[in-house]
């Protein structure tokens, strides 16, 4: 790890109670998550609140499934993240080593409109690009969701800041070696980035998963619908079922929690740790 | 570490290809419909030219209706299977849109040239919206043809005209009501309102009602935050809109509900809206004597006491207060209409089953599942007090009858954004971010900004 | 950093002699992604940015009005607010999530115990479901029934005002900023900590040995090692930011999905403007300036990237 000298005792002592009441303030909201989809959704705003409710209804987490086809939802969710994410994670890579350590023409041009892209919301073009992508046949179906979100400029510009941080005389030596630069990109970067594409992978699958408003437009067939558009079945014209939501939201955690502790050692093994020295 | 990142890429390779073949499948698919709408097309575009009926019923149609929240509501299916039988040969193929920001996706469903045939209308604005893109079928040569009596609307059709034109055709009219709890009434010794209460005494009497703290806590009355639950009751005397571009005659009713709110006898707006859509279980649990509420609370309060969501089965229903002067049972109301979009694959097809919805055959449908329809016949009501657990006293069954309706939001073709304002307005003055003057004065402002 | 960096340059000069060969071989990196990005992004984006200087219902004829669009701009009281808010929330969050952030990485990437519990509970609000986590601190911060208020108001003085958390102009501008930095610290912490993997080691050591302390060896080692990092966050953390609209939507918006001036922002002017008030040409006239902002903030950094990447 890094060589950061251990503290001594009153300062380790301070860094776990900073530690110990920041994981209290993070897990108090969802402590209330789980209590409320415990309980009846009357009763969910009850104030002063019953944190552990006297009768916990457990029959919530049941009746998510029948209400809403939960399941197909889940699915199609996973489905769409795994694909958007390997695409995303590939051609990031990808192009990001050409900006990182290539010098081409247009070279700053081009990367400068991928990173001013990122600044429009997406609120301002979604409705012509709806239209071009209803054209195309493209509603309905996952493919346009996959399209939307697997060629962000985002992942692009996240993986050429971390090449830039691995030295290039690590290409240099390669070159010299006879590696072609897609050898290099396969051999040498990809295997030092493993942090950064664990980071990629994880922010790529959260944010699939939790997009709402693309799937809102994009898919409104309800075979095809993700979990997001799911949540907010709960909530008709009137009122919303809350307690339905929270179970749901719930259940809808788990998956990525799942996903990001299998990466997690991912995150801590880079350059460092491989024995490679700039 | 490496073989677990291996296997990892690998999965999502298979798991891509797989997907890859599965969207292509959808495609597929999506190309076939296209076709069979193409092809249905082609024979109902035939179809006038035969006058032979019975050889137009042969032919299979399959009409696309955009709705929302369609297993959440009653009347979906019954609609549906009630056409079955009206017309064998038409297979309805709902579309739920959701109810969140189901005009705004409706439209953009239709910007992208959806093949809706029947597209439900969920508010005035969303409804100037999609009239001002010409998305909808203009209606006025079909009533003609068909015969259709738009009085039996009560007058809202008139206010959802534009320039002579009718886009939609109601099938649901909700109208505002106070719902009351009796229990509290009771216990607190106050006398049940009646069906002629000025704001005065609504006023007084919600006063009486408040009493407990915390989970006892039972508020007077309740506003939810709609702007319409506030700046309405300033347009019952029929002397303004909210479209007219004045707006400091909403003032005496914003002080009163500010009054209201600091004296602690309605839930302040601020808490209302932290606690999101609320108001139904406030009610359910006893927290408010009186609501005033859309008459679509009176199916969902029958139906919570059927399924024990709540044990107030003790309430009764009243017409709304007024303004002194003004005739009981004026309110205000909002209607759901249903449209044809101008590119439907089937407008035929589309246009007779709007009819159908629309009118008395389609009425009798709605209220048979607890849904007040747009035709207020006294049949059509009769059927409405009549259902199990609709309160047994006289006056909530006259509470359902309505003197004078005006809409929430009349037409007008910057509604949208008139809309807007008001909104974000309401939402200053009930936080007290802005005076009712200051606030009034904003809206003003802004609205001439919009009109010009 | 500076040593690859002035190697690169090197390596630059070298192979541009090279020519268009390895042109050829830069583009075919790009290609894979540039051909999805310019057809599902490029194309619609530069659409709308057409339309910013035409009046557009969002189908029929569009209609050019030239500059008209960003005149309004200027008078428009709404805009005008939403922009300031949008400013101020950027301030406040921007600093707020990444000093939170590398503090987090900087302890979670010592040898402490339970790192790997840590680590994954601070990154929970992350990923859990924004109407979900949203509904509950809206609850939690209600003015009468909230938790937090009724903690208040055992602390405070009898009879002093609870704060308006989800209206008040100031108190709501700090629910936000709390909240996102609450939502989002995890996942900059997870970047943090990828780039801390790629500090040099063997800096410290010699760090060490010349009597630095742990303060020095942060200022002259960890940071100028994960500056490349760093202005990632920064870029990230400054777009999402002016980008910001669904966690106020879901933290305060009242009837019908309006927010109130104090909370409006610029997105959710050019949302209303254009599926409301059906003018795409105005909204998007509104995302101009906002990419205009956010592209001198963007070459403000490159220039300080550069500066501080060579000036080591």
């Amino acid at each position: 790890m890094v060589g950061k000298k251990q503290g001594t005792l009153p300062f380790k002592i301070l860094m776990y109670i900073i530690l110990i009441t920041l994981l209290v303030v993070t897990l108090v909201p969802f402590a209330w998550m789980i209590s409320a989809s415990l309980k009846a959704n009357k009763d969910v705003f009850n104030f002063p609140m019953e944190w552990i409710p006297s009768q916990p209804r457990w029959q919530n987490y049941s009746e998510i499934w029948t209400r809403i086809p939960l399941m197909t939802f889940l699915l199609n969710t996973f489905k769409l993240s795994v694909i958007v994410t390997f695409l995303q994670v590939l051609t990031s890579s990808f192009a990001a080593y050409a900006f990182a350590k290539l010098r081409f023409k247009g070279h700053h041009a081009l990367f400068l409109a991928y990173i001013a892209t990122i600044a429009v919301p997406w609120q301002a073009y979604m409705v012509p690009q709806f239209i071009m992508m209803s054209k195309m046949g493209l509603n309905n179906t996952h493919l346009a969701i996959i399209c939307l979100q697997a060629f962000s400029a985002f992942g692009v510009f996240m993986m050429r800041q971390f090449y830039m941080s691995i030295p290039t005389d690590l290409c240099e030596a390669a070159r010299i070696d006879g590696l072609s630069e897609y050898g290099i990109w396969l051999r040498i970067m990809l295997p030092n980035s493993k942090p950064a594409i664990a980071t990629l992978v994880i922010f790529t699958f959260v944010n699939t998963w939790n997009d709402f408003l693309g799937p809102m437009i994009y898919l409104t067939k309800t075979e095809l619908k993700t979990i997001q558009i799911g949540l907010r079945m709960f909530t008709t014209q009137y009122t919303s079922d809350f307690a339905l939501i929270m179970a749901a939201s719930v259940v809808a955690l788990i998956p990525v929690l799942i996903f990001f502790l299998s990466l997690q050692k991912q995150f801590v093994q880079g350059v460092a740790s491989t024995g490679i020295k700039g | 570490m490496k073989k677990a990142l291996s296997l990892l890429l690998a999965l999502m390779l298979i798991l891509s290809l797989a997907a890859c073949g599965g969207s292509d499948e959808t495609t597929g698919t999506t190309a076939a419909t296209e076709g069979n709408t193409t092809e249905a097309e082609a024979e109902t575009t035939a179809a006038p030219e035969s006058s032979d009926e019975t050889e137009a019923e042969a032919e299979p149609v399959t009409l696309k209706w955009a709705l929302w929240d369609l297993d959440q509501t009653a009347y979906y299916k019954a609609i549906m299977d009630a056409y079955k039988t009206v017309a064998p040969n038409v297979t309805i193929e709902p579309t739920d849109l959701g109810s969140a920001d189901y005009m705004n996706m409706l439209q953009t469903q239709l910007a992208g040239g959806s093949d809706f045939d029947v597209v439900t209308i969920k508010d005035v604005p969303g409804y100037a919206n999609l009239v001002a893109q010409d998305q909808l079928e203009p209606l006025n040569a079909f009533i003609a043809e068909a015969g259709i009596d738009t009085a039996q609307y009560g007058g809202t059709t008139d206010q959802v005209t534009v320039e002579g034109e009718l886009y939609q055709l109601p099938f649901r009219s909700d109208f505002w009501v106070v719902l009351y709890n009796k229990d509290i009434f009771d216990s607190q010794g106050v006398d049940y309102p009646d069906n002629d209460m000025t704001l005065e005494e609504y006023d007084e009497i919600a006063r009486k009602l408040v009493n407990g703290e915390g989970n006892e806590k039972v508020y007077g009355a309740h506003y939810h935050t709609w702007r319409s639950a506030v700046q309405l009751f300033s347009i019952l005397d029929g002397k303004h809109t909210v479209v007219d571009g004045t707006y400091s005659w909403m003032a005496p009713y914003y002080e009163m509900i500010l009054k209201q709110q600091d004296d602690g006898i309605v839930m302040d707006y601020a808490t209302a809206v932290s606690t999101s859509s609320h108001y139904r279980d406030l009610f359910y649990n006893s927290n408010i004597a009186m609501m005033n509420m859309g008459t679509w609370q009176i199916g969902s309060q029958i139906m919570a006491v059927a399924d024990g969501t709540t044990d107030v089965a003790n309430w009764g229903v009243v017409k709304y207060p007024h303004p002194d002067g003004i005739e009981a049972g004026t309110t205000l109301g909002t209607i759901t209409g249903v449209s044809v979009s101008k590119n439907a694959p089937n407008k035929e097809a589309a246009l007779d089953f709007i009819g159908w919805l629309s009118g008395p055959e389609g009425a009798k449908v709605v209220a048979g599942t607890g849904t007040i329809p747009a035709i207020h016949t006294a049949a059509v009501m009769d059927s409405i007090t009549s259902l199990d657990g609709f309160p047994e006293d006289q006056n909530s069954k006259d509470a359902l009858q309505t003197a004078k309706v005006y809409l929430e939001m009349p037409i007008h073709p910057q509604a949208g954004e008139i809309e807007v304002v008001l909104n974000e307005e309401h939402t200053e003055i009930m936080t007290g971010a802005k005076s009712i003057e200051d606030g009034l004065a904003a809206m003003e402002r802004r609205v001439a900004e919009i009109i010009g | 950093m500076k040593d690859s960096s002035t190697t690169a340059d090197k390596k630059i000069k070298k192979s541009s002699k090279l020519g268009s060969r390895n042109n050829l071989v830069a583009y075919s990196f790009i290609l894979p992604n540039f051909i999805g990005f310019a057809i599902f992004t490029l194309v619609p984006m530069i659409f709308s940015l057409v339309l910013s200087f035409a009046k557009w219902k969002g189908t029929g004829k569009i209609e050019f009005v030239w500059l008209d669009n960003f005149t309004r701009l200027f008078r428009d009281e709404a805009f005008i607010r939403a922009l300031f808010n949008t400013v101020i929330y950027t301030l406040f969050t921007v600093p707020g999530t990444m000093v939170a952030a590398l503090a987090l990485a900087m302890l979670l990437n010592s040898k402490i115990k339970a790192r790997n519990l840590f680590r994954t509970v601070y990154f929970f609000p992350y990923v859990a479901s924004l109407v979900a986590v949203a509904t509950v601190w809206r609850f939690m911060f209600s003015p009468q029934v909230g938790p937090i208020n009724m903690l208040l108001s055992q602390i405070m003085a009898e009879g002093s005002t609870m704060p308006a958390w989800t209206s008040a102009p100031g108190p709501a501008m700090f629910l936000v900023v709390f909240f996102s930095v609450w939502k989002n610290m995890g996942y900059y912490m997870v970047i943090y900590l990828a780039g801390l993997q790629n500090v040099n080691t063997e800096l410290y050591e010699s760090a060490a040995l010349d009597g630095a302390n742990d303060w020095q060896r942060f200022k002259h080692v960890t940071i100028p090692q994960i500056s490349p990092t760093t202005f990632f966050v920064l870029m990230m953390l400054v777009i999402s930011s002016f980008k910001a609209y669904d966690i106020f939507l879901n933290l305060f918006a009242g009837g019908d999905n309006q927010l109130s001036s104090s909370t409006r922002v610029i997105v959710y002017q050019i949302y209303n403007t254009a599926f409301r008030g059906l003018d795409y040409g105005y909204a998007s006239a509104m995302s101009i300036i906002l990419f205009l902002i956010v592209l001198i903030v963007t070459l403000v950094q490159f220039k300080g990237e550069k500066k501080y990447g060579s000036g080591q």
